[in-house]
């Protein structure tokens, strides 16, 4: 179906190739010499100062890494990846020694403006601008509307931690999360404050050889968020980082981890862009969820890299192990996570529910357009007894795109009362997408009780006429169908994030209907 | 990957049989090349691990410690009498024509078929020593899995013997065919055996494999049956796998299926000691209709491997898959169901179903239902379901007055029906629902 004229003026009024985070920032940076090899390991820790165990970690790591192969059982096809063509680290160089916002550079601060990341927070204080994070980031200001077209009136405040290629520019609502006895910094200075909680905590998740992402971002991460949430302690306010590559032919390799100590609870927001480049740039993050007893760990993201050109050139390759750690009894972990961005997603976030009467959560939507390949899903591995699991997964495959879930639901021989519902649809609109679904299902325990369902289908003639006799043009229709087929994880997200995904929905799918 | 890797004692076991037993083995030089190449496949290779992704949950590499001396002939004849021990008395009965190989060798004695019109069975053996160009045409060829497997390869290499069957066109088969495959042997041997089937367009039969053993129960089979199904032709395809508890049962079967066809197959799973069955199916013709269904029962140290393929590679085909395990002890009962349509097949309409019931703390179940779909115009869908004996089912049951084990057996007997009545002949369905009560009586 030709696109309507409304259609062609909605898309004339987005910014050029439908991505609106793709400019760059030209600030000088420093770098490590291209390539990777101890020396620029040892380049990366001493540029963060790090002691020598976080050192010997790193060498570790990538004495492991120079072992091990790439992993090749995704569907994705992409070209060998050249790990000696990369920048392992880039920093801007005022970041070289900032005490404060007041030192970082306006141009920074400028970049975090035009994708709306307010990092001043007596900003957000005086209510001047919504503080409104994150990925699906409103443009230029413009409020962000409820489901009545309302502007979405927020009090609510949002800590924020600002990646900018290898470095962590800002971190706000430091001192009034400190009141709380909440710990929000970069990693790099967590290392130095908190060596203990480090030291116990990383890599307990993902351990150094998990895999060949984890184990590169081990020897070569740079910067990250790190959160402990104390005893009993409710976060105040929403957590967030902000990620951002800038700098040529760098990678991201960026590290968080979250502690949620006993009773504790803490939401955490992610989100991520990247200029429009010809060339692909490599993301390759791990991070790491410990949920101790009663505990909660609320994680959202919203995934918008730059996804590559209409012809498939350029994009980022988001290589990313995540998972969460229910150590603790009655602890629960929730992944939310919108993928619109990458030109291939491998990604995994997963839930190991040790503690018994743990719950793991997984609400997805991946949508993929033009030459996209994501293959992401989740795994719900069952190890303590009564814990349960949900996962609702929805990928859209439109263009030229590919769109497979691939997921694990296990329950190990002490998982009694183990409970497991996983539902992972897919819509192709489109003939030359495909959409595949791998679930793995593996039960060792009779008193598991798993469900799966999948569906694979196209929009439905008979709802597209429902919708268009009503007077609904097709464009529309497709939207609202599409829009009620991820309902169920939408829902999920909060409050304000919602508003922005849909549209968020609306501008990956334009031009895809016909 | 380019690990080298040390062969294990069953791979070089397979290597010298071959080279010592291939001069022995039956063909003219287009089958010995077959031959050659199908070795040279598995030796490039050997025996698939895990890391063999369509071998995920059943590492031969690992399970296979040794391999049996592959038999030239068995050592022990094989009577009427025997053939009714085998099948017991539901089987024996049936009222079919029958097809006997033993050891992997057609037995022409207890073999009985020719006063069905429009039916032409041969021994393999003829036909790989002085092939017709049908056959060249054709065999290997009908639906080879995609990649190379392991355990084709090996059957192609070994194959001794087994059955060809052609089907007329519009010849209507008046009774099912009932191809019987019994280990006699006393000894531990090994079999490789193949059988191929063209059904002519417009032709129906009922085709049912039956594997079994007489006398010892640790044979290690390997069994392949290619089979075209012609345009407009109905067939129902069944088989009934009850080999010896310490056995080996590798099968494949790999199936094409013509234009506007009603292919209905079923796969009754109870013995072997390690069993792994494949099933390739492919539609070549629009308008075709395939119902591909299962069931296991296993207990012990049973491990039981289903892994299917159907590959919707025209428009307008319509599939249905439904599979059913009941794993008691410290069983093991693995699906694997993959379901692809390929770019143009549009309003496909596919529905996979896997359910297990696990009857002991110590069964494993393991699913991997699987869309790959690059169509958009389909209707797709599979759902996976593991757990144990409905609580509030046993209670109802129980509360009207059922003792507690006759209540279970009601409800494991009522979740394997739901498969077994798929069957569209009477006569086997009855057959084996009365085996899968015997099963559930002698747990």
């Amino acid at each position: 179906m030709p696109a309507v004229q409304e259609t062609v003026e909605q898309v004339k009024s987005l910014d050029l190739d439908k991505y609106k985070y793709g400019f760059e920032t030209d600030i000088e940076s420093v770098k490590a010499p291209k390539g990777l090899n101890e020396d620029v390991i040892r380049f990366i820790s001493e540029k963060k100062g790090e002691p020598d165990w976080m050192l010997q970690w790193r060498l570790d790591a990538y004495r492991r890494w120079l072992t091990m192969e790439e992993p090749k059982w995704a569907m994705l096809n992409y070209p060998e990846i050249d790990f000696q063509d990369i920048y392992y680290y880039a920093a801007p160089k005022s970041m070289e020694a900032p005490k404060s916002l007041d030192e970082v550079d306006p141009e920074l601060l400028a970049t975090y403006e035009k994708l709306g990341i307010p990092l001043k927070e007596q900003e957000i204080l005086a209510g001047v601008k919504k503080p409104d994070m994150v990925g699906a980031g409103a443009a230029d200001g413009e409020p962000a509307l409820d489901e009545n077209g309302n502007p979405i009136a927020s009090d609510m405040k949002v800590a924020v931690d600002a990646v900018f290629d290898s470095v962590s520019v800002a971190t706000t609502f430091k001192e009034e999360l400190a009141k709380a006895g909440v710990i929000f910094c970069p990693i790099s200075e967590a290392v130095h404050t908190h060596p203990e909680l480090v030291k116990k905590y990383l890599g307990s998740v993902v351990p150094v050889s998990d895999n060949f992402y984890a184990t590169l971002n081990s020897a070569v991460f740079s910067d990250g968020s790190f959160v402990y949430v104390p005893e009993g302690v409710r976060c105040p306010m929403e957590l967030s980082t902000y990620f951002r590559i800038n700098e040529k032919n760098t990678g991201q390799f960026e590290r968080t981890l979250i502690i949620a100590d006993k009773g504790s609870y803490v939401s955490y927001l992610e989100g991520c862009t990247a200029p429009m480049r010809d060339e692909n740039q490599l993301h390759a993050a791990v991070v790491e969820l410990i949920a101790l007893d009663d505990a909660e760990i609320k994680y959202s993201t919203v995934q918008n890299w730059y996804p590559g050109d209409k012809d498939g050139k350029g994009g980022i390759y988001n290589f990313v192990t995540k998972r969460g750690d229910c150590r603790g009894k009655n602890s629960k972990i929730s992944w939310t996570q919108v993928e619109t961005g990458s030109a291939i997603t491998w990604k995994y976030p997963s839930c190991i529910l040790r503690g018994d009467n743990s719950r793991g959560e997984f609400y997805s939507i991946a949508i993929s357009n033009g030459h996209q390949q994501v293959d992401s899903g989740t795994k719900m591995i069952h190890l303590g007894k009564n814990t349960t699991s949900r996962i609702i997964s929805k990928g859209i495959s439109a263009g030229k795109s590919s769109n497979t879930y691939r997921g694990l639901v296990s329950a190990h021989r002490k998982a009694t009362g183990a409970r497991n519902f996983t539902q992972c649809d897919s819509l192709l609109i489109g003939d030359q997408c495909s959409a595949h679904t791998v679930p793995y299902i593996e039960a060792k325990n009779p008193k598991a009780t798993f469900e799966h369902e999948a569906t694979t289908s196209k929009i439905s003639e008979d709802q597209l006429f429902y919708c268009m006799q009503r007077g609904l043009d097709e464009e529309a229709a497709v939207a609202l169908i599409v829009n009620g087929f991820v309902r169920d994880v939408l829902q999920k997200l909060p409050m304000e994030f919602m508003a922005e995904t849909q549209k968020l929905i609306g501008i990956s799918l334009e031009g895809s209907v016909g | 990957m380019t690990v080298a890797v040390t062969k294990t004692e069953a791979e070089r076991a397979l290597k010298s049989q071959f080279e010592a037993k291939f001069d022995a083995l039956p063909g003219n030089e287009w089958v010995r090349g077959l031959r050659r190449e199908a070795f040279a496949e598995f030796d490039r290779e050997g025996l698939p691990t895990r890391r063999n992704e369509p071998f995920k949950y059943t590492d031969l590499r690992a399970l296979i410690r040794e391999v049996a001396e592959f038999s030239e002939t068995g050592n022990m004849p094989v009577s009427e009498t025997d053939l009714y021990d085998v099948l017991g008395v539901d089987l024996d009965e049936l009222d079919a024509y029958r097809i006997v190989i033993i050891d992997g060798r057609f037995n022409r004695e207890l073999s009985h078929f020719d006063r069905a019109a429009g039916l032409e069975v041969m021994p393999l053996q003829e036909v790989l020593d002085a092939p017709p160009d049908w056959f060249r045409a054709e065999f290997g060829k009908v639906n080879p899995p995609p990649g190379s497997n392991p355990v084709l390869a090996l059957n192609t290499a070994f194959m001794t013997d087994g059955a060809v069957i052609r089907v007329a066109e519009k010849a209507v088969i008046d009774k099912p065919v009932h191809l019987i495959s019994v280990t006699g042997s006393t000894q531990k041997i090994a079999i490789a055996h193949r059988n191929f089937v063209t059904v002519g367009a417009g032709a129906k039969i009922t085709l049912l494999e039956t594997y079994a053993y007489r006398r010892m129960p640790f044979a290690q089979r390997n069994a392949a049956t290619e089979m075209i199904v012609g345009d407009g032709a109905e067939v129902h395809h069944l088989k009934y796998q009850n080999e010896g508890v310490d056995a080996l049962h590798l099968s494949t079967w790999m199936t094409r299926i013509g234009a506007r066809a009603k292919y209905n197959a079923f796969q009754f799973a109870l013995g072997g000691g390690l069993a792994r069955s494949q099933i390739y199916a492919r539609f070549a013709g629009e308008g075709a209709q395939a119902d591909i269904s299962g069931a296991m029962m296993q207990f012990g140290r049973q491990h039981c491997d289903l892994t299917m393929l159907v590959d919707h590679a025209v428009p307008h085909c319509t599939s249905r898959e439904l599979f059913k395990a009941v794993l008691d002890d410290e069983a093991r009962g693995i699906f694997q169901g993959k379901i692809l349509v390929r770019p143009h097949a549009q309003k496909t309409d596919a529905k996979e179903m896997a359910r297990a019931l696990l009857l002991s703390p110590r069964a494993e179940f393991d699913a991997k239902p699987e869309l790959e779909i690059y169509a958009d115009d389909v209707a797709c869908g599979h759902g996976a379901t593991s757990g144990e004996i409905d609580e509030n089912m046993l209670f109802y049951l129980r509360s009207r007055g059922i003792p507690e084990d006759l209540a279970k057996t009601m409800l494991i007997t009522a979740f394997i029906d739901e498969a077994i009545d798929l069957i569209e002949d009477e006569a086997i369905r009855e057959a084996f629902k009365k085996i899968s009560c015997g099963w559930l009586g002698c747990r």
